[in-house]
C-alpha cells in the first residue's frame, strides 16, 4: 500500500512538473535557445498570483489566466526586442544572454519582492482525502490535474491551429517555413511568448503548492532541464511523461536511498539515459 | 568622503551583490565612532533568520545612541554597524569579515548566522585577533577549535536536546516511538544527533532517522514513509521556510501523533503566519523568553523591558534570536566600559572574565567562548501564543499533547 502512495505522490509532483518544463521544451525545441529565464518568470508567475490572493482575494487557480498572459506578453517583449537580435547565432550566444537575461531579472525580483519566502494562504483548502490509504492533497491533486491539462491544451493548440502548424513547421526548417509565407521572427516571438505563457501559469499552480522567493526560480530551471533532457526536446508529450517520471523517480528514491539522495538518483538516471538514449524518452532523432 | 563612498555603494549593490549599508542609529556628528562589522544573510534562503539578527544588532544600536553612547575610559563612542549582505552563501560570509577588517576598518566584529557560518567566519577573526560574538551558533563543534577571541551566547545544544526528552518522558511515560528528520547542514545535524542521543539515554525508540537536502521543496515521500513508521513524537531540524513547508505537508500526508518538535522557527511570526492554525502544539526550544524575566545591569535592564522596546521599534514581540543578537551588543559594551578601553585584546579578556546579569540572562563563558550559564526554556504554541512549558520556575502552561 505505501507504494501506492509513493506512486500517488510522484504522479502529483510530476503533472506539475510536467507544466514547469513543457514551455522551456519548447522554447529550446523550436528556437534552439536554452532559456535560462524561464526559471524567473515561472516565479514571476507565482508573484503575479500571490499578490492577486492577497490584495484582491483572488484564488490561485482563477488567477492563472493574467499571470500566463502577463508574463506572456513579457516573454513576447523579450524575445522580439531582444533575443530576436541573435536568434540564428550558435546556442552558447543564446545561452549566454538568457543568463545575463536571468541575473538582471533575478536581481530585479529581489530588490522588488526580497529574497523573504510567502506563501499562499488558502483561506478555505479543500484539504486531504483518504482513499483506500492513500492520502491525497486535494488542492495539490487540483493543481496537478489543471497543469496537465494546460500541458495537453498547448498540444492541442501546437496540432490544431494554423499558428501552431507555423511553429511546427519553424522547428524543422526554418527556410522552408519562410519560403512558404511563414513569417520566422514573429513565430519566434510568439513561441518564446507561449513559453512564458506556460511558465506563469506554472507559477500560479505552484504557488499553491510551494513557498514562493526568487531563489526557488533556479530550483524549476534545473527541474525543467532534466525533465526535458528525459522526454525529450521540443516534444509536448515528451515534457509530459519527463515530468512524471521525474516525480516518480524522486518519490521512489527518497524512500529506498533517503530523501536526501533522492536527486542524486535521479540524475545518475539521467545519465544513464543519456547513454542508451540520447534523445529522450519521445524525442526524435534529427531534433539533435 | 567616506559618506559619499557608502552612499554610492549602497546604490550600486543590487548590480555589484556586495552591499555595504552602515547604520549609525543617531550618531551625532563630532562624537569619537566605534565601528562593528557584522556579516549577515539579508537575502536569499537565511534571510529571514538574517533580517532578525539585524533587528536585534539594531536594537541595540538605537538603545545604545539614545543612552549617550559607549563610555571607555575618558571617552564616549557612538556606535556605527556596517552590515554587508552575504546572500546566505557561506563563502562569501568569510569574504564579507575579511572586507570589514580590512576596508572597513571595524574594531569588533558580530558573527554571522549559523554554526556552520560562524565556524567558517572564526577563523577569519582568530587570525587578526578581532573578538566577534555570536549571537546564533549552538553547536559545540564551533567552539571546539580552541579559538580565543570568539564567543557564543546560546548554550550547547545538548542543554535543549536533554530536558526537552526529559520533559516528554516526565509527562507521558508510555510514549516510545521518535521519529527524527534534520536538513543536512550543521546545527541541525548536530541537534538532531543531540536528541537521538538523549532519546536512547531515556530508552525511547527511533523508527524513523533521516536527512533532507538543503532547497528541498516537496517532504511527500520522507514523510510517507514516517507515517508508515507509526511515530509518536515527531522532531524535525531545519530551518523557517523548510519548518513552515514541512508543517504543511505533514497535514497533507495526514501524519498525525503526540507531539511534533521543530526546531528552528516556530517562535517566530513567520512561522505562525505561515502555517496558520497548523502551529498549535508544536514545540520548539529557545534561549530566551521575555518570560523569563530576567532583571540586568545592562542598558535595557530587565526581559521585560527589552520586550517593550523591541515591540515599540518593530511592532512585534521579540524572539530569542532578536534578543540574543542584542545581548551581543550589551556583552561588548559591558567589557568596553568594564576596561575602560576599546583595545581588541583587553576587551576579549573582559568578555571571557565576565559573570554578570543581564536582560537576556546571567553571561558567563566556558572555557571554550561558549555560554554556560544560560538555562534555556522549552515553548509551545497553545491557543495562538507561545508559552513557556519548562523549566518549572518559569512555566506558563503545562506541556499539551496532539497534534493533527
Amino acid at each position: 500500500m505505501i507504494y501506492l502512495q509513493y506512486a500517488a505522490n510522484g504522479i502529483i509532483l510530476g503533472g506539475l512538473y510536467a507544466c514547469i518544463a513543457v514551455g522551456f521544451s519548447l522554447t529550446w525545441g523550436v528556437l534552439n535557445i536554452i532559456n535560462i529565464l524561464h526559471g524567473a518568470f515561472i516565479v514571476l508567475g507565482c508573484y503575479i498570483t500571490y499578490f492577486a490572493h492577497q490584495l484582491f482575494g483572488i484564488h490561485p487557480f482563477v488567477s492563472l489566466p493574467l499571470a500566463g498572459l502577463m508574463v506572456g506578453i513579457l516573454g513576447y517583449a523579450t524575445q522580439a526586442g531582444i533575443i530576436n537580435r541573435v536568434v540564428g547565432q550558435s546556442v552558447l550566444v543564446t545561452l549566454t544572454l538568457t543568463f545575463g537575461l536571468d541575473l538582471i531579472f533575478n536581481n530585479a525580483l529581489i530588490l522588488g519582492f526580497t529574497a523573504n519566502y510567502r506563501q499562499v494562504v488558502l483561506a478555505n483548502p479543500l484539504g486531504t482525502v483518504e482513499v483506500a490509504g492513500i492520502f491525497i492533497p486535494l488542492d495539490r491533486a487540483l493543481a496537478m490535474v489543471l497543469a496537465l491539462l494546460l500541458t495537453f491544451g498547448l498540444y492541442i493548440v501546437l496540432q490544431m491551429s494554423r499558428l501552431g502548424r507555423a511553429i511546427v513547421a519553424v522547428r524543422f526548417d526554418r527556410e522552408a517555413a519562410s519560403l512558404m509565407g511563414v513569417n520566422v521572427m514573429r513565430t519566434y516571438a510568439i513561441t518564446f511568448a507561449i513559453g512564458a505563457f506556460m511558465a506563469g501559469a506554472a507559477g500560479s499552480l505552484l504557488s499553491v503548492v510551494f513557498p514562493i522567493a526568487p531563489i526557488t526560480g533556479h530550483l524549476f530551471l534545473s527541474k525543467a532541464f532534466v525533465i526535458c533532457v528525459l522526454g525529450g526536446i521540443g516534444s509536448v508529450p515528451g515534457a509530459a511523461i519527463g515530468g512524471i517520471a521525474l516525480g516518480l523517480l524522486e518519490s521512489f528514491s527518497a524512500s529506498i536511498v533517503g530523501p536526501e539522495l533522492a536527486l542524486t538518483v535521479a540524475f545518475v538516471v539521467l545519465i544513464a539515459l543519456l547513454a542508451v538514449r540520447p534523445q529522450g524518452i519521445m524525442g526524435r532523432e534529427d531534433m539533435h | 568622503m567616506k559618506i559619499k563612498r557608502r552612499t554610492v555603494l549602497k546604490g550600486l549593490s543590487a548590480a555589484a551583490l556586495v552591499p555595504a549599508v552602515a547604520a549609525r542609529g543617531n550618531a551625532q556628528a563630532g562624537a569619537k565612532v566605534l565601528k562593528f562589522g557584522a556579516p549577515l544573510p539579508l537575502t536569499g534562503p537565511l534571510a529571514p533568520e538574517g533580517v532578525r539578527q539585524r533587528q536585534g544588532f539594531d536594537s541595540w544600536l538605537t538603545k545604545v545612541n539614545e543612552t549617550g553612547g559607549i563610555k571607555a575610559g575618558g571617552d564616549t563612542y557612538k556606535v556605527e554597524i556596517v552590515y554587508i549582505d552575504y546572500q546566505s552563501n557561506t563563502p562569501r560570509a568569510v569574504q564579507s569579515a575579511e572586507r570589514l577588517i580590512n576596508e572597513d576598518k571595524v574594531q569588533f566584529l558580530f558573527a554571522p548566522f549559523g554554526s556552520a557560518a560562524v565556524k567558517a567566519v572564526s577563523a577569519v577573526t582568530e587570525k587578526y585577533g578581532v573578538p566577534m560574538v555570536a549571537p546564533n551558533a549552538a553547536s559545540e563543534q564551533v567552539y571546539d577549535q580552541g579559538f580565543k577571541y570568539l564567543f557564543g551566547v546560546y548554550t550547547p545544544n545538548h542543554t535543549l536536546a536533554q530536558p526537552m526528552v526529559k520533559l516528554v518522558r516526565q509527562k507521558r511515560p508510555n510514549l516510545k516511538r521518535l521519529s527524527i528528520l534534520a536538513r543536512n547542514d550543521l546545527f541541525p545535524l548536530a541537534m538532531a544527533a543531540e536528541i537521538e542521543k538523549a532519546a536512547k539515554e531515556e530508552g525511547l525508540e527511533i523508527v524513523y532517522n533521516e536527512k533532507y537536502a538543503i532547497g528541498t521543496v516537496d517532504f511527500s515521500s520522507p514523510f510517507t514513509e514516517m507515517r508508515s513508521r507509526r511515530p509518536e513524537w515527531i522532531f524535525i531540524s531545519g530551518y523557517t521556510n523548510d519548518l513552515i513547508l514541512a508543517r504543511k505537508q505533514l497535514r497533507e500526508q495526514g501524519v498525525t501523533g503526540d507531539l511534533l518538535t521543530m526546531a528552528v522557527g516556530p517562535a517566530t511570526a513567520e512561522f505562525q503566519n505561515g502555517v496558520g492554525a497548523l502551529g498549535e502544539g508544536v514545540t520548539t526550544f529557545a534561549w530566551w523568553d521575555k518570560a523569563t524575566k530576567y532583571k540586568g545591569v545592562d542598558i535595557f535592564g530587565s526581559a521585560e523591558a527589552y520586550a517593550d522596546y523591541f515591540e515599540k521599534q518593530y511592532k512585534i514581540l521579540p524572539d530569542y534570536s532578536q534578543a540574543g543578537s542584542a545581548a551581543c551588543g550589551v556583552i561588548f559594551q559591558l567589557a568596553i566600559e568594564k576596561v575602560g578601553s576599546i583595545d581588541r585584546a583587553k576587551v576579549r579578556d573582559a568578555i571571557a572574565a565576565m559573570d554578570l546579569m543581564t536582560f537576556y540572562g546571567p553571561i558567563k563563558f566556558g572555557p571554550s567562548g561558549q555560554i554556560s550559564s544560560l538555562k534555556p526554556p522549552i515553548i509551545q504554541l497553545q491557543d495562538k501564543v507561545m508559552k513557556v512549558v519548562y523549566p518549572p520556575e518559569i512555566a506558563q502552561a503545562e506541556l499539551r499533547f496532539g497534534f493533527k
